[in-house]
Protein backbone atom coordinates (compact mmCIF):
# COMPACT_ATOMS: atom_id res chain seq x y z
CA UNK A 1 0.00 0.00 0.00
CA UNK A 2 3.04 2.67 1.03
CA UNK A 3 4.49 1.59 -2.80
CA UNK A 4 1.43 2.14 -4.29
CA UNK A 5 0.61 5.09 -2.35
CA UNK A 6 4.53 6.80 -3.27
CA UNK A 7 4.42 5.34 -6.92
CA UNK A 8 0.63 6.20 -7.81
CA UNK A 9 -1.29 8.54 -5.55
CA UNK A 10 1.18 11.30 -4.54
CA UNK A 11 1.98 12.26 -7.84
CA UNK A 12 -1.77 12.36 -8.74
CA UNK A 13 -2.97 14.20 -5.99
CA UNK A 14 0.25 16.49 -6.61
CA UNK A 15 -1.08 17.02 -10.05
CA UNK A 16 -4.29 18.07 -8.46
CA UNK A 17 -3.01 20.31 -5.65
CA UNK A 18 -0.55 22.21 -8.58
CA UNK A 19 -4.39 22.65 -10.69
CA UNK A 20 -5.71 24.34 -7.51
CA UNK A 21 -2.64 26.15 -7.14
CA UNK A 22 -3.28 29.29 -9.47
CA UNK A 23 -6.91 29.52 -7.84
CA UNK A 24 -10.41 28.44 -9.16
CA UNK A 25 -9.53 31.29 -11.71
CA UNK A 26 -6.87 29.88 -13.82
CA UNK A 27 -8.77 26.57 -13.45
CA UNK A 28 -11.98 27.83 -15.34
CA UNK A 29 -9.69 29.80 -17.73
CA UNK A 30 -7.55 26.84 -18.32
CA UNK A 31 -10.57 24.67 -19.14
CA UNK A 32 -12.87 27.10 -20.67
CA UNK A 33 -10.56 27.89 -23.25
CA UNK A 34 -11.59 27.27 -26.85
CA UNK A 35 -8.74 26.31 -27.80
CA UNK A 36 -8.08 23.88 -24.86
CA UNK A 37 -11.58 22.45 -25.11
CA UNK A 38 -11.33 21.87 -28.70
CA UNK A 39 -8.20 19.58 -28.00
CA UNK A 40 -9.93 17.69 -25.21
CA UNK A 41 -12.91 16.80 -27.60
CA UNK A 42 -10.32 15.91 -29.94
CA UNK A 43 -8.81 13.27 -27.43
CA UNK A 44 -11.62 12.08 -25.84
CA UNK A 45 -13.64 11.63 -28.48
CA UNK A 46 -10.74 9.63 -31.35
CA UNK A 47 -9.99 7.67 -27.73
CA UNK A 48 -13.70 6.42 -27.75
CA UNK A 49 -13.79 5.72 -31.15
CA UNK A 50 -10.77 4.21 -31.48
CA UNK A 51 -11.69 2.03 -27.99
CA UNK A 52 -14.92 0.99 -29.86
CA UNK A 53 -13.07 -0.45 -32.64
CA UNK A 54 -10.28 -2.19 -30.77
CA UNK A 55 -12.91 -4.08 -29.08
CA UNK A 56 -14.26 -5.69 -32.15
CA UNK A 57 -10.83 -5.76 -34.03
CA UNK A 58 -9.11 -7.29 -31.28
CA UNK A 59 -11.30 -9.87 -30.20
CA UNK A 60 -11.95 -11.05 -33.80
CA UNK A 61 -7.70 -10.75 -33.61
CA UNK A 62 -7.40 -12.51 -30.56
CA UNK A 63 -9.73 -15.26 -31.73
CA UNK A 64 -8.28 -16.08 -35.02
CA UNK A 65 -5.10 -15.87 -32.71
CA UNK A 66 -6.45 -18.61 -30.50
CA UNK A 67 -8.57 -20.87 -32.75
CA UNK A 68 -7.40 -20.76 -36.14
CA UNK A 69 -4.63 -22.73 -37.54
CA UNK A 70 -2.74 -20.93 -40.87
CA UNK A 71 0.47 -20.51 -41.92
CA UNK A 72 2.32 -17.64 -40.47
CA UNK A 73 0.39 -17.33 -36.73
CA UNK A 74 3.27 -17.75 -35.00
CA UNK A 75 4.59 -14.76 -36.93
CA UNK A 76 1.78 -12.71 -36.29
CA UNK A 77 1.35 -13.30 -32.51
CA UNK A 78 4.96 -11.91 -32.65
CA UNK A 79 3.89 -8.71 -34.96
CA UNK A 80 1.04 -7.98 -32.56
CA UNK A 81 3.63 -6.60 -29.95
CA UNK A 82 5.16 -4.87 -31.74
CA UNK A 83 3.38 -1.37 -31.05
CA UNK A 84 4.32 -1.80 -27.70
CA UNK A 85 7.43 -2.87 -28.09
CA UNK A 86 8.11 0.30 -30.19
CA UNK A 87 9.20 3.87 -28.66
CA UNK A 88 6.30 6.11 -29.30
CA UNK A 89 8.56 8.71 -31.50
CA UNK A 90 9.58 5.49 -33.56
CA UNK A 91 5.98 4.79 -34.59
CA UNK A 92 5.68 8.19 -35.38
CA UNK A 93 8.15 7.87 -38.14
CA UNK A 94 6.40 5.03 -39.29
CA UNK A 95 3.54 6.53 -39.59
CA UNK A 96 4.94 9.42 -41.31
CA UNK A 97 6.63 7.77 -43.50
CA UNK A 98 3.15 5.06 -44.69
CA UNK A 99 1.20 7.94 -44.43
CA UNK A 100 2.87 11.42 -44.62
CA UNK A 101 3.13 13.53 -47.95
CA UNK A 102 5.34 10.85 -49.30
CA UNK A 103 2.61 8.06 -48.91
CA UNK A 104 4.13 4.79 -50.90
CA UNK A 105 -0.16 4.02 -50.84
CA UNK A 106 -1.44 7.10 -51.74
CA UNK A 107 -3.15 7.50 -47.82
CA UNK A 108 -2.00 10.95 -47.30
CA UNK A 109 -3.11 11.54 -43.50
CA UNK A 110 -0.72 14.25 -42.49
CA UNK A 111 -2.24 17.15 -40.52
CA UNK A 112 -5.39 15.66 -40.69
CA UNK A 113 -7.86 14.52 -37.67
CA UNK A 114 -7.48 11.06 -39.61
CA UNK A 115 -3.68 10.92 -38.59
CA UNK A 116 -4.93 11.24 -34.76
CA UNK A 117 -7.56 8.03 -35.10
CA UNK A 118 -4.35 5.89 -37.19
CA UNK A 119 -1.88 7.24 -34.42
CA UNK A 120 -3.69 6.26 -31.56
CA UNK A 121 -5.26 2.87 -33.11
CA UNK A 122 -1.50 1.90 -34.02
CA UNK A 123 -0.22 2.11 -30.53
CA UNK A 124 -3.57 0.91 -28.69
CA UNK A 125 -3.83 -1.99 -30.80
CA UNK A 126 -2.45 -4.93 -28.91
CA UNK A 127 -4.38 -4.13 -25.48
CA UNK A 128 -7.39 -5.70 -25.71
CA UNK A 129 -5.74 -8.71 -28.22
CA UNK A 130 -3.70 -9.63 -25.23
CA UNK A 131 -6.60 -9.31 -22.74
CA UNK A 132 -8.46 -11.34 -24.65
CA UNK A 133 -6.64 -14.40 -25.65
CA UNK A 134 -5.70 -16.08 -22.75
CA UNK A 135 -9.02 -15.90 -21.82
CA UNK A 136 -9.65 -17.53 -25.03
CA UNK A 137 -7.54 -20.05 -24.63
CA UNK A 138 -8.28 -21.59 -21.19
CA UNK A 139 -11.94 -21.46 -22.76
CA UNK A 140 -13.05 -24.92 -22.62
CA UNK A 141 -14.61 -26.63 -25.75
CA UNK A 142 -16.88 -28.25 -23.89
CA UNK A 143 -19.03 -25.06 -23.07
CA UNK A 144 -19.44 -24.40 -26.57
CA UNK A 145 -20.22 -28.22 -27.44
CA UNK A 146 -22.93 -28.43 -23.97
CA UNK A 147 -24.73 -25.17 -25.34
CA UNK A 148 -24.84 -26.59 -29.19
CA UNK A 149 -26.59 -30.20 -27.47
CA UNK A 150 -29.19 -28.16 -25.66
CA UNK A 151 -30.06 -26.29 -29.17
CA UNK A 152 -28.37 -23.22 -29.14
CA UNK A 153 -26.94 -21.78 -33.09
CA UNK A 154 -23.37 -20.22 -33.05
CA UNK A 155 -24.68 -16.94 -32.67
CA UNK A 156 -26.70 -17.66 -29.51
CA UNK A 157 -23.68 -19.62 -28.32
CA UNK A 158 -21.54 -16.16 -28.93
CA UNK A 159 -23.60 -13.92 -27.06
CA UNK A 160 -24.70 -16.19 -24.30
CA UNK A 161 -21.56 -18.36 -23.35
CA UNK A 162 -18.78 -16.97 -25.20
CA UNK A 163 -19.22 -12.91 -25.27
CA UNK A 164 -20.17 -12.76 -21.73
CA UNK A 165 -17.03 -14.94 -20.60
CA UNK A 166 -14.97 -12.43 -22.83
CA UNK A 167 -16.07 -9.31 -21.24
CA UNK A 168 -13.93 -9.23 -18.09
CA UNK A 169 -11.03 -9.24 -20.37
CA UNK A 170 -12.19 -6.89 -23.55
CA UNK A 171 -13.47 -4.03 -21.29
CA UNK A 172 -10.20 -4.57 -19.01
CA UNK A 173 -8.62 -4.09 -22.33
CA UNK A 174 -10.91 -1.31 -23.36
CA UNK A 175 -9.64 0.59 -20.16
CA UNK A 176 -6.42 0.24 -20.81
CA UNK A 177 -6.76 0.97 -24.59
CA UNK A 178 -8.58 4.08 -23.66
CA UNK A 179 -6.51 5.36 -20.87
CA UNK A 180 -3.65 5.21 -23.83
CA UNK A 181 -5.39 6.83 -26.23
CA UNK A 182 -6.18 9.98 -23.92
CA UNK A 183 -2.56 10.60 -23.24
CA UNK A 184 -0.93 9.57 -26.78
CA UNK A 185 1.91 11.86 -27.87
CA UNK A 186 4.72 10.68 -29.53
CA UNK A 187 3.13 8.32 -32.12
CA UNK A 188 0.78 11.44 -33.31
CA UNK A 189 3.32 14.53 -33.15
CA UNK A 190 4.98 14.44 -36.57
CA UNK A 191 1.92 13.26 -38.35
CA UNK A 192 -1.03 15.23 -36.63
CA UNK A 193 0.96 18.96 -37.12
CA UNK A 194 -0.30 19.89 -34.40
CA UNK A 195 -3.16 22.37 -35.86
CA UNK A 196 -5.07 24.24 -33.34
CA UNK A 197 -8.78 23.24 -33.44
CA UNK A 198 -7.94 20.89 -35.87
CA UNK A 199 -5.26 18.24 -34.78
CA UNK A 200 -4.09 19.36 -31.71
CA UNK A 201 -4.75 16.57 -28.82
CA UNK A 202 -4.54 17.21 -25.15
CA UNK A 203 -0.98 15.95 -24.82
CA UNK A 204 0.47 18.48 -27.31
CA UNK A 205 -1.64 21.72 -25.78
CA UNK A 206 -0.23 20.58 -22.12
CA UNK A 207 3.12 21.21 -23.82
CA UNK A 208 2.29 23.81 -24.87
CA UNK A 209 0.81 25.63 -21.31
CA UNK A 210 4.57 23.92 -20.11
CA UNK A 211 6.66 25.57 -22.39
CA UNK A 212 5.07 28.78 -22.03
CA UNK A 213 5.54 28.51 -17.89
CA UNK A 214 1.91 28.14 -17.04
CA UNK A 215 2.16 25.38 -15.10
CA UNK A 216 -1.62 25.58 -13.49
CA UNK A 217 -2.76 25.45 -16.63
CA UNK A 218 -0.89 22.36 -17.58
CA UNK A 219 -1.70 20.87 -14.42
CA UNK A 220 -5.71 21.63 -14.51
CA UNK A 221 -5.71 20.22 -17.95
CA UNK A 222 -4.19 17.07 -16.85
CA UNK A 223 -6.50 17.24 -13.85
CA UNK A 224 -9.28 16.89 -15.86
CA UNK A 225 -7.71 14.06 -18.41
CA UNK A 226 -7.83 12.37 -14.92
CA UNK A 227 -11.07 12.53 -14.19
CA UNK A 228 -11.85 11.50 -17.76
CA UNK A 229 -9.71 8.60 -17.33
CA UNK A 230 -11.83 7.80 -14.08
CA UNK A 231 -15.24 7.83 -15.44
CA UNK A 232 -14.20 5.73 -18.46
CA UNK A 233 -12.56 3.00 -16.01
CA UNK A 234 -15.88 2.77 -13.96
CA UNK A 235 -18.30 3.34 -17.19
CA UNK A 236 -16.59 0.48 -18.65
CA UNK A 237 -17.02 -1.33 -15.56
CA UNK A 238 -20.54 -1.09 -15.14
CA UNK A 239 -21.53 -1.80 -18.85
CA UNK A 240 -18.96 -5.41 -18.41
CA UNK A 241 -21.04 -6.58 -15.42
CA UNK A 242 -23.92 -5.75 -17.48
CA UNK A 243 -22.85 -7.90 -20.17
CA UNK A 244 -21.07 -10.43 -18.11
CA UNK A 245 -24.67 -11.27 -16.16
CA UNK A 246 -26.68 -11.19 -19.21
CA UNK A 247 -25.80 -14.34 -20.67
CA UNK B 1 -34.39 -49.62 -31.13
CA UNK B 2 -33.67 -46.03 -29.93
CA UNK B 3 -30.31 -45.79 -31.22
CA UNK B 4 -28.81 -47.57 -34.52
CA UNK B 5 -25.97 -47.01 -35.43
CA UNK B 6 -24.64 -49.39 -38.85
CA UNK B 7 -21.25 -49.39 -40.16
CA UNK B 8 -19.18 -46.50 -38.54
CA UNK B 9 -15.89 -45.57 -39.41
CA UNK B 10 -13.81 -42.77 -38.48
CA UNK B 11 -10.71 -41.70 -38.90
CA UNK B 12 -7.90 -39.07 -36.92
CA UNK B 13 -5.51 -38.49 -39.81
CA UNK B 14 -3.89 -42.15 -39.49
CA UNK B 15 -5.61 -43.38 -36.46
CA UNK B 16 -8.34 -45.72 -36.92
CA UNK B 17 -10.64 -44.10 -34.23
CA UNK B 18 -13.81 -46.62 -35.43
CA UNK B 19 -13.54 -49.56 -37.80
CA UNK B 20 -16.76 -50.16 -39.51
CA UNK B 21 -18.98 -50.03 -36.12
CA UNK B 22 -22.37 -50.94 -36.16
CA UNK B 23 -24.66 -50.95 -32.58
CA UNK B 24 -28.30 -50.91 -31.74
CA UNK B 25 -29.01 -49.42 -28.50
CA UNK B 26 -32.42 -50.14 -27.06
CA UNK B 27 -35.13 -47.91 -26.03
CA UNK B 28 -35.45 -46.79 -22.27
CA UNK B 29 -32.40 -48.76 -21.31
CA UNK B 30 -29.15 -47.82 -19.57
CA UNK B 31 -26.00 -48.71 -21.83
CA UNK B 32 -22.68 -48.62 -21.29
CA UNK B 33 -20.04 -48.11 -23.72
CA UNK B 34 -17.22 -49.90 -21.57
CA UNK B 35 -13.57 -50.32 -23.29
CA UNK B 36 -9.69 -49.20 -22.57
CA UNK B 37 -9.07 -45.47 -22.87
CA UNK B 38 -8.27 -44.44 -26.75
CA UNK B 39 -10.10 -47.10 -27.61
CA UNK B 40 -13.12 -45.43 -29.51
CA UNK B 41 -15.85 -45.19 -27.32
CA UNK B 42 -16.19 -41.53 -26.54
CA UNK B 43 -15.94 -41.00 -29.94
CA UNK B 44 -19.01 -42.90 -31.00
CA UNK B 45 -20.81 -41.14 -28.05
CA UNK B 46 -19.56 -37.97 -29.67
CA UNK B 47 -20.44 -38.81 -33.66
CA UNK B 48 -23.92 -40.24 -31.68
CA UNK B 49 -24.66 -36.58 -30.63
CA UNK B 50 -23.39 -34.51 -33.61
CA UNK B 51 -20.20 -33.09 -31.90
CA UNK B 52 -18.09 -35.15 -34.25
CA UNK B 53 -18.90 -36.38 -37.64
CA UNK B 54 -18.61 -39.94 -38.81
CA UNK B 55 -16.48 -41.06 -42.40
CA UNK B 56 -18.63 -43.26 -43.31
CA UNK B 57 -21.80 -44.67 -41.86
CA UNK B 58 -25.08 -43.50 -40.57
CA UNK B 59 -27.00 -42.81 -37.27
CA UNK B 60 -30.46 -43.40 -36.52
CA UNK B 61 -31.89 -41.96 -33.39
CA UNK B 62 -35.68 -42.99 -32.62
CA UNK B 63 -36.38 -43.89 -36.03
CA UNK B 64 -35.07 -40.10 -37.42
CA UNK B 65 -31.88 -40.30 -40.13
CA UNK B 66 -29.47 -38.29 -37.62
CA UNK B 67 -26.55 -38.69 -39.84
CA UNK B 68 -26.08 -35.28 -41.23
CA UNK B 69 -28.16 -33.28 -38.37
CA UNK B 70 -26.05 -30.84 -36.67
CA UNK B 71 -25.47 -31.19 -32.90
CA UNK B 72 -28.13 -28.72 -31.90
CA UNK B 73 -31.02 -30.18 -33.81
CA UNK B 74 -30.80 -34.02 -32.40
CA UNK B 75 -32.34 -33.11 -29.51
CA UNK B 76 -29.90 -35.51 -27.16
CA UNK B 77 -28.77 -34.39 -23.92
CA UNK B 78 -24.78 -34.35 -23.44
CA UNK B 79 -22.82 -34.81 -20.21
CA UNK B 80 -19.77 -33.92 -19.85
CA UNK B 81 -16.49 -35.46 -17.89
CA UNK B 82 -15.60 -32.23 -16.75
CA UNK B 83 -18.87 -30.44 -16.35
CA UNK B 84 -18.78 -27.69 -18.82
CA UNK B 85 -20.73 -25.65 -16.42
CA UNK B 86 -21.94 -22.18 -17.44
CA UNK B 87 -19.55 -20.47 -15.29
CA UNK B 88 -21.39 -17.08 -15.97
CA UNK B 89 -24.78 -18.32 -14.94
CA UNK B 90 -27.02 -19.21 -11.84
CA UNK B 91 -27.71 -23.15 -11.05
CA UNK B 92 -31.09 -22.26 -12.09
CA UNK B 93 -29.92 -20.62 -15.30
CA UNK B 94 -27.81 -23.32 -16.05
CA UNK B 95 -30.42 -25.70 -16.01
CA UNK B 96 -33.20 -23.53 -17.61
CA UNK B 97 -30.95 -21.99 -21.33
CA UNK B 98 -32.34 -24.78 -23.13
CA UNK B 99 -35.65 -24.06 -22.49
CA UNK B 100 -35.17 -20.05 -22.91
CA UNK B 101 -33.49 -20.81 -26.08
CA UNK B 102 -36.48 -23.02 -27.43
CA UNK B 103 -38.21 -20.20 -26.43
CA UNK B 104 -40.58 -21.74 -24.07
CA UNK B 105 -42.82 -19.23 -21.43
CA UNK B 106 -41.59 -18.46 -18.58
CA UNK B 107 -43.59 -19.72 -15.87
CA UNK B 108 -43.06 -22.81 -17.41
CA UNK B 109 -39.58 -22.67 -17.66
CA UNK B 110 -39.66 -21.92 -13.46
CA UNK B 111 -41.87 -24.91 -13.25
CA UNK B 112 -40.10 -27.25 -14.82
CA UNK B 113 -35.89 -26.12 -13.24
CA UNK B 114 -37.84 -26.09 -10.33
CA UNK B 115 -38.80 -29.35 -10.88
CA UNK B 116 -35.36 -30.69 -12.18
CA UNK B 117 -32.76 -29.24 -9.33
CA UNK B 118 -35.62 -31.05 -6.92
CA UNK B 119 -34.90 -34.07 -9.09
CA UNK B 120 -31.16 -33.58 -8.46
CA UNK B 121 -31.36 -32.68 -4.88
CA UNK B 122 -30.20 -29.41 -5.68
CA UNK B 123 -33.25 -27.28 -5.27
CA UNK B 124 -31.00 -25.40 -2.25
CA UNK B 125 -28.55 -23.87 -4.54
CA UNK B 126 -31.00 -22.81 -7.18
CA UNK B 127 -29.14 -19.30 -6.92
CA UNK B 128 -25.51 -20.02 -6.55
CA UNK B 129 -22.71 -19.83 -9.29
CA UNK B 130 -21.39 -23.32 -10.51
CA UNK B 131 -17.87 -22.30 -8.75
CA UNK B 132 -19.66 -22.50 -5.60
CA UNK B 133 -20.29 -26.05 -5.72
CA UNK B 134 -18.49 -29.18 -5.31
CA UNK B 135 -17.64 -31.65 -8.68
CA UNK B 136 -20.37 -34.38 -7.83
CA UNK B 137 -23.04 -31.43 -7.37
CA UNK B 138 -21.88 -29.99 -10.68
CA UNK B 139 -22.29 -32.90 -12.62
CA UNK B 140 -25.90 -33.38 -11.25
CA UNK B 141 -26.65 -29.93 -12.26
CA UNK B 142 -25.09 -30.69 -15.67
CA UNK B 143 -27.20 -34.03 -15.93
CA UNK B 144 -30.42 -31.72 -14.65
CA UNK B 145 -29.47 -29.47 -17.61
CA UNK B 146 -29.37 -32.37 -20.38
CA UNK B 147 -32.48 -33.59 -19.15
CA UNK B 148 -34.36 -30.30 -19.08
CA UNK B 149 -34.77 -29.75 -22.78
CA UNK B 150 -36.59 -33.77 -22.73
CA UNK B 151 -34.01 -35.28 -25.00
CA UNK B 152 -34.95 -38.22 -26.86
CA UNK B 153 -31.88 -39.72 -25.49
CA UNK B 154 -28.98 -39.02 -22.57
CA UNK B 155 -25.63 -39.46 -23.30
CA UNK B 156 -22.74 -39.15 -20.64
CA UNK B 157 -19.25 -38.74 -21.75
CA UNK B 158 -17.27 -40.88 -18.74
CA UNK B 159 -19.47 -38.57 -16.14
CA UNK B 160 -17.96 -39.06 -12.68
CA UNK B 161 -14.53 -39.75 -14.12
CA UNK B 162 -13.20 -36.42 -12.73
CA UNK B 163 -14.71 -37.01 -9.22
CA UNK B 164 -13.33 -39.25 -6.08
CA UNK B 165 -13.89 -42.56 -5.43
CA UNK B 166 -16.54 -42.37 -2.96
CA UNK B 167 -18.58 -39.69 -4.77
CA UNK B 168 -18.27 -41.61 -7.66
CA UNK B 169 -19.86 -44.44 -6.36
CA UNK B 170 -22.73 -42.56 -4.79
CA UNK B 171 -23.43 -40.84 -8.06
CA UNK B 172 -23.30 -44.38 -9.95
CA UNK B 173 -26.07 -45.62 -7.49
CA UNK B 174 -28.14 -42.39 -7.99
CA UNK B 175 -27.71 -42.37 -11.65
CA UNK B 176 -29.09 -45.83 -11.81
CA UNK B 177 -32.35 -44.71 -9.56
CA UNK B 178 -32.35 -41.67 -11.40
CA UNK B 179 -32.86 -43.66 -14.54
CA UNK B 180 -35.41 -46.00 -13.07
CA UNK B 181 -37.46 -43.06 -12.28
CA UNK B 182 -36.99 -41.07 -15.61
CA UNK B 183 -36.55 -43.45 -18.06
CA UNK B 184 -34.89 -41.94 -20.82
CA UNK B 185 -32.86 -44.14 -23.09
CA UNK B 186 -29.57 -43.55 -21.81
CA UNK B 187 -26.11 -44.16 -23.00
CA UNK B 188 -23.01 -43.93 -20.97
CA UNK B 189 -19.06 -43.91 -21.52
CA UNK B 190 -16.83 -45.70 -18.44
CA UNK B 191 -13.72 -47.21 -18.43
CA UNK B 192 -14.29 -48.80 -15.17
CA UNK B 193 -15.67 -51.83 -15.48
CA UNK B 194 -17.35 -52.06 -11.89
CA UNK B 195 -19.29 -48.83 -12.72
CA UNK B 196 -20.60 -50.34 -16.22
CA UNK B 197 -21.18 -54.01 -14.19
CA UNK B 198 -22.99 -52.42 -11.36
CA UNK B 199 -25.03 -49.74 -13.70
CA UNK B 200 -26.25 -50.65 -17.08
CA UNK B 201 -28.74 -52.84 -18.43
CA UNK B 202 -26.29 -53.48 -20.91
CA UNK B 203 -22.59 -53.31 -21.82
CA UNK B 204 -21.15 -52.67 -25.35
CA UNK B 205 -17.11 -53.56 -25.07
CA UNK B 206 -15.09 -51.49 -27.63
CA UNK B 207 -11.56 -51.67 -28.15
CA UNK B 208 -9.30 -50.49 -31.01
CA UNK B 209 -12.51 -49.53 -32.30
CA UNK B 210 -14.07 -52.27 -32.75
CA UNK B 211 -16.94 -53.66 -30.77
CA UNK B 212 -15.97 -56.76 -29.05
CA UNK B 213 -19.17 -58.09 -27.62
CA UNK B 214 -22.24 -56.88 -26.80
CA UNK B 215 -24.60 -58.07 -23.86
CA UNK B 216 -25.74 -58.07 -20.49
CA UNK B 217 -23.42 -57.58 -17.45
CA UNK B 218 -24.14 -61.12 -16.22
CA UNK B 219 -23.79 -62.22 -19.79
CA UNK B 220 -20.03 -60.31 -20.53
CA UNK B 221 -19.22 -61.59 -17.10
CA UNK B 222 -20.24 -65.24 -17.41
CA UNK B 223 -20.03 -65.63 -21.02
CA UNK B 224 -17.05 -62.91 -22.14
CA UNK B 225 -16.70 -63.42 -26.04
CA UNK B 226 -12.98 -63.75 -26.13
CA UNK B 227 -10.30 -63.41 -23.72
CA UNK B 228 -9.57 -59.54 -24.00
CA UNK B 229 -13.67 -59.17 -22.79
CA UNK B 230 -12.45 -61.71 -19.76
CA UNK B 231 -9.54 -59.69 -19.02
CA UNK B 232 -11.13 -56.33 -19.25
CA UNK B 233 -14.06 -57.32 -16.87
CA UNK B 234 -12.25 -58.01 -13.82
CA UNK B 235 -8.67 -60.08 -12.97
CA UNK B 236 -7.80 -63.17 -14.81
CA UNK B 237 -5.82 -66.19 -13.73
CA UNK B 238 -4.59 -69.53 -15.52
CA UNK B 239 -4.92 -72.99 -13.39
CA UNK B 240 -4.12 -75.71 -15.46
CA UNK B 241 -4.06 -73.79 -19.16
CA UNK B 242 -7.75 -72.75 -18.14
CA UNK B 243 -8.18 -68.81 -17.64
CA UNK B 244 -10.55 -68.00 -14.77
CA UNK B 245 -11.30 -65.55 -12.57
CA UNK B 246 -9.08 -65.45 -8.90
CA UNK B 247 -12.21 -66.12 -7.12
CA UNK B 248 -13.22 -68.87 -9.09
CA UNK B 249 -10.46 -71.18 -8.14
CA UNK B 250 -10.44 -73.63 -5.38
CA UNK B 251 -7.53 -73.93 -2.72
CA UNK B 252 -7.06 -76.89 -0.23
CA UNK B 253 -4.01 -78.00 1.99
CA UNK B 254 -4.31 -81.61 0.93
CA UNK B 255 -4.70 -82.98 -2.61
CA UNK B 256 -8.82 -84.04 -2.19
CA UNK B 257 -9.30 -81.79 -5.17
CA UNK B 258 -9.57 -84.30 -8.24
CA UNK B 259 -7.13 -83.17 -11.11
CA UNK B 260 -5.67 -80.49 -8.66
CA UNK B 261 -2.35 -78.77 -9.84
CA UNK B 262 0.07 -78.99 -6.52
CA UNK B 263 2.25 -75.23 -5.45
CA UNK B 264 3.64 -73.27 -3.29
CA UNK B 265 2.84 -69.95 -1.54
CA UNK B 266 4.64 -67.21 -2.85
CA UNK B 267 3.02 -64.26 -1.16
CA UNK B 268 -0.30 -63.62 0.71
CA UNK B 269 -1.75 -60.19 1.01
CA UNK B 270 -4.94 -58.96 2.56
CA UNK B 271 -6.67 -56.57 1.06
CA UNK B 272 -9.73 -55.50 3.27
CA UNK B 273 -12.43 -58.34 3.37
CA UNK B 274 -10.03 -60.17 1.07
CA UNK B 275 -6.95 -62.36 1.16
CA UNK B 276 -5.28 -62.38 -2.45
CA UNK B 277 -3.10 -65.58 -2.82
CA UNK B 278 -0.19 -66.72 -4.81
CA UNK B 279 0.32 -70.09 -6.02
CA UNK B 280 3.70 -70.92 -7.73
CA UNK B 281 2.76 -74.67 -9.00
CA UNK B 282 5.14 -77.85 -9.87
CA UNK B 283 3.89 -76.77 -13.60
CA UNK B 284 5.32 -73.33 -13.60
CA UNK B 285 1.75 -71.29 -13.27
CA UNK B 286 1.80 -68.21 -11.11
CA UNK B 287 -1.91 -69.07 -9.90
CA UNK B 288 -3.91 -65.80 -8.45
CA UNK B 289 -6.52 -66.99 -6.11
CA UNK B 290 -8.80 -64.74 -3.94
CA UNK B 291 -10.53 -65.75 -0.65
CA UNK B 292 -12.28 -64.42 1.96
CA UNK B 293 -10.39 -63.22 5.28
CA UNK B 294 -11.89 -66.45 7.35
CA UNK B 295 -11.60 -68.67 4.60
CA UNK B 296 -7.58 -67.91 3.98
CA UNK B 297 -7.60 -68.53 8.34
CA UNK B 298 -9.38 -71.51 8.52
CA UNK B 299 -6.90 -73.06 5.77
CA UNK B 300 -4.02 -71.72 7.64
CA UNK B 301 -2.73 -70.18 4.49
CA UNK B 302 0.75 -68.51 5.19
CA UNK B 303 3.98 -68.29 2.74
CA UNK B 304 5.37 -71.26 1.72
CA UNK B 305 2.26 -73.47 2.64
CA UNK B 306 2.13 -76.82 0.01
CA UNK B 307 -1.51 -76.43 -1.51
CA UNK B 308 -3.23 -77.71 -4.18
CA UNK B 309 -5.27 -75.53 -6.93
CA UNK B 310 -8.23 -76.27 -9.18
CA UNK B 311 -11.13 -74.22 -10.82
CA UNK B 312 -14.09 -73.83 -8.77
CA UNK B 313 -16.32 -76.51 -10.67
CA UNK B 314 -19.37 -75.11 -12.18
CA UNK B 315 -17.51 -71.78 -13.50
CA UNK B 316 -16.74 -71.40 -17.18
CA UNK B 317 -12.84 -71.31 -17.71
CA UNK B 318 -11.72 -70.35 -21.01
CA UNK B 319 -8.60 -72.54 -22.71
CA UNK B 320 -5.49 -70.01 -22.68
CA UNK B 321 -5.64 -72.14 -26.86
CA UNK B 322 -8.20 -70.14 -27.61
CA UNK B 323 -6.54 -67.06 -27.05
CA UNK B 324 -6.94 -64.27 -29.99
Amino acid sequence: MLWFSLLVLIPLAAVVVKSAEGGWGTFADAVTNRQTFAALRLTVLTSVGVTALNMVMGTIIAWVLVRDRFPGKAILDLVIDIPFALPTIVAGLVLLALYGPTSPIGVHAANTRLAVFLAIAFVTLPFIVRTVQPVLEEMERDVEEAAASLGASRFTTFRRIILPTLAPAIFAGAALSFARGISEYGSLVLLSGNLPYRTEVTSVRMLTYLEGGDTASAAAVATILLVVALLAIVTLDVIQRRVARRG
Amino acid sequence: MSIEVRNVTKRFGDFVALEDVTVSLPTGQLTALLGPSGGGKSTLLRIIAGLDTADEGTIDIEGTEATNLPARKRNVGFVFQHYAVFKHMTVAKNVAFGLEIRKRPKDEIEHRVDELLRLVHLQQFAHRLPSQLSGGQRQRMALARALAVEPKVLLLDEPFGALDAKVRRELREWLRRLHDEVHVTTVFVTHDQEEALEVSDEIVVINEGRVEQIGSPDDLYDHPANDFVMGFLGEVTTVNGQKVRPHDVDISTTPILAGAAQGTISRVLRVGFQVRVNVLTDGGEDVTVELTKSHANALGLGEGTTVWVTPTPGSIPRMVEKAG
